[in-house]
């Protein structure tokens, strides 16, 4: 039965090819650009992800602050093997961890000066480390080594500095006397957009050495999950565990730890240690209003385009059935029923739906790829907001899925009331209908 | 014989070697330095505050600064530029407190924070703690310039919480003035270098005596080697303060 209704309705589309093809390519283009700024918007958040989780934070971290007093806070662990040793069997879906230390200072060098925040890496424990950095000049190895530093390619040129030259780094110790370091450019990387701007790497050790921090102390342990989708689910889990275990942990805020350092840990009356547990999107957040605002903007094209779209569906619809009245009236006069009426029409809306949708994704889709196989460098500015060097769509079949069916689904709730329309007929006046 | 007489002659001719300060004398240096600086009471005085940077426009800071001995409160209110007028900081039972007047909001902020953003210290307008925060010992005596001065070298005393846990100091024999400090990091690297090359004096009637104050301050950044911050500390006032000056709703008042 259905498949007879779909015959009659693929045969009543192919009857107008001209004008439903108009109407495919107009319900193609929004799937098209459905798909493309979703696309976008993946990307970026893939980018973020991929980039931020090696530059700044892992998919969880088990960070915190120490107050020597209520006044001076520093963003540190100290003795991190204790906290961790307590909850490191409560996360099955760990990939690996790594300690990281954070801190800032001023960088300077003959050519000038810039403030970084520093990480103290071991690049033995970040095998995610050489996947993101890529060396442009100079060795990435050389950075195991104590005294030294890699920079990014726009830190290099603002400092004025190649591999092998030196630079001091200035900065006030946890307890706040001013403390410098000396560190040789072991490599300049190649930038990753906004947060290559301001984030350096030395090796723990010297990071430790500048703030005078003992060899338990870290910044964060940063997690590394098999699923970065476990975030918030272990992030939960790990602070009930530390707080079963005896810490004091602070509730969770979605906020970087550099704004907590800032605006909020200095102003609590409280000394010692208390840790924090994040997720990458906690120390990302002061980036998400991009891919907000990307998302809310993508949304509003196609919310247009949609209603646009509609309308015509809507339109189109309405004129095929006022030139098909005679012909719904045959049919109601020889016996079809109301509901087969309303099925038929909705039928061919959906098919007109469906098949633009999947042209529109098609062409969408092979669009994504074209751009992405082009490797079209975006210009600076664009770098720094959409945290790609190169743009990059990332399309998967899932979502492509979901954007065919959402398209399809509104053109046929769109074709719902020219449909009623038909269905509503009385046989002997559509028979009767002239033009 | 004649060889003898000339040799001894020279040796009675020669400059004696300079006679080190013994620890105690070296102490009672410092503790000079700091009971010059004391005020004893309130103080008030305006500071200009000129900051040099590289790359950057200079900028001219006037500010107010306040202090009152007894409880070591310390208030900065800031005048100019406009942009950063009713802008201070406030030193409360060791907590040094800033206040924004466009966010309207009290953050706290370490003692050895960089004042206004410059590389101006809290301690470069406080009351002089040498004696109770370092440990002096004598260097050398030497001439700086024309003057005839002490050398010493201060080190922190431990658990105590300085900027620059190391500052050598070049103290005029004459008046026990400093006409120069180094101040350098942990690592040893020199930091900062502040001349003074005028001092004035005003007399306070709560400490019954003399306080002196350097009228103008000279700080080079030794690290970053193009800015350098010059401070001028005018119109000294040692008369007692309101009593509820140092408070936040106060200077949130004069913020407005």
């Amino acid at each position: 039965m259905i498949a007879t209704d779909l015959f009659i309705a693929a045969r009543n589309l192919a009857r107008h090819t001209r004008r439903n093809l108009l109407l495919a390519s107009a319900i193609g283009g929004v799937t098209a650009m459905l798909v493309l700024l979703g696309g976008l918007t993946t990307g970026m958040r893939e980018a973020m992800l991929h980039s931020a989780t090696t530059l700044m934070t892992g998919h969880v971290n088990l960070a915190g602050f120490f107050k020597i007093t209520s006044g001076t806070a520093a963003p540190i662990v100290a003795g991190w093997e204790k906290p961790w040793d307590a909850v490191k069997d409560r996360i099955p879906e760990l990939d690996y961890m790594a300690p990281r230390g954070r801190g800032w200072a001023k960088a300077v060098a003959d050519g000038g000066s810039m403030d970084l925040v520093l990480a103290g890496v071991e690049l033995s424990r970040e095998p995610g480390f050489h996947k993101v950095i890529q060396v442009v000049d100079g060795s990435l190895e050389e950075l195991g080594k104590p005294g030294t530093i890699l920079l990014f390619q726009d830190q290099a040129k603002r400092l004025g500095v190649k591999p092998g030259d030196t630079l001091t780094l200035s900065a006030p110790t946890t307890r706040g006397a001013s403390n410098t370091a000396d560190v040789r450019v072991a490599a300049v990387a190649r930038n990753i957009g906004l947060l290559s701007a301001f984030n350096a790497f030395i090796p723990a050790d010297t990071l430790r050495q500048l703030y005078q921090l003992k060899a338990g102390t870290t910044g964060a342990v940063q997690i590394y999950l098999k699923d970065p989708a476990d975030s918030a689910k272990v992030a939960a889990r790990l602070r009930a565990a530390l707080r079963d275990a005896g810490w004091r942990v602070m509730d969770p805020d979605p906020q970087p730890y550099w704004q907590k350092l800032m605006f909020k840990v200095n102003a609590e009356d409280w000394t010692g240690q208390k840790l924090d547990v994040t997720t990458w999107e906690d120390e990302m957040s002061f980036l998400s209003w991009i891919v907000t605002a990307v998302t809310w903007l993508g949304n509003v094209l196609v919310t247009v385009l949609m209603v646009i779209v509609a309308v015509g569906i809507v339109n189109t619809l309405a004129i095929a059935i006022r030139e098909r009245t005679r012909e719904i009236g045959t049919l109601r006069a020889i016996g079809m029923q109301r509901t087969q009426v309303l099925r038929l029409t909705l039928l061919e809306a959906f098919l007109l739906g469906l098949g633009g949708a999947v042209a529109g994704a098609l062409l969408g889709a092979a669009v994504g790829a074209g751009l992405n196989g082009a490797g079209i460098e975006l210009p600076e500015t664009m770098q720094y907001f959409l945290l790609q060097r190169n743009l990059h769509l990332a399309i998967h079949p899932g979502q492509v899925a979901v954007y065919v069916a959402f398209v399809t689904a509104l053109t046929t709730v769109a074709a719902s009331w020219p449909s009623a329309y038909a269905a509503r007929m009385r046989p002997v006046t559509a028979m009767h209908h002239v033009g | 014989m004649r060889t003898i007489r000339i040799l001894a002659l020279l040796l009675l001719l020669a400059p004696l070697p300079a006679r080190s300060l013994s620890q105690e004398e070296t102490d009672r240096v410092i503790r000079k330095i700091d009971e010059m600086e004391r005020s004893g009471g309130d103080y008030k005085a305006l500071v200009y505050m000129e900051a040099k940077e590289k790359d950057k426009t200079d900028v001219v800071y006037e500010l107010l600064a306040y202090r009152r001995s007894g409880d070591q409160k310390l208030m900065f209110l800031f005048l100019e530029p406009k942009t950063e007028a009713g802008k201070g900081y406030l030193r409360l039972e060791k907590n040094l407190w800033f206040y924004d007047p466009r966010v309207g909001r009290w953050e706290r902020r370490t003692e050895r924070e960089r004042i206004g953003g410059t590389d101006t210290r809290r301690g470069d307008l406080d009351e002089s703690r040498l004696a109770e925060e370092f440990t002096a010992k004598w260097e050398a005596d030497e001439k700086l310039g024309k003057f005839e001065v002490h050398r010493i070298l201060l080190t922190v005393r431990p658990g105590v919480d300085v900027a620059f846990p190391t500052v050598r100091l070049w103290v005029n024999k004459e008046n026990g003035v400093v006409l120069k400090r180094q101040e350098l990091a942990l690592s040893g690297r020199l930091m900062r270098t502040g001349y003074f090359p005028r001092w004035k004096k005003v007399w306070s009637e709560s400490k019954k005596g003399e306080v002196w104050y350097a009228e103008e301050m000279r700080y080079y950044d030794e690290v970053e080697k193009a800015n350098q911050t010059l401070l001028l500390v005018k119109s000294v006032d040692t008369r007692p303060l309101e009593t509820n000056l140092f408070t936040k709703a106060w200077l949130e008042s004069k913020s407005r």
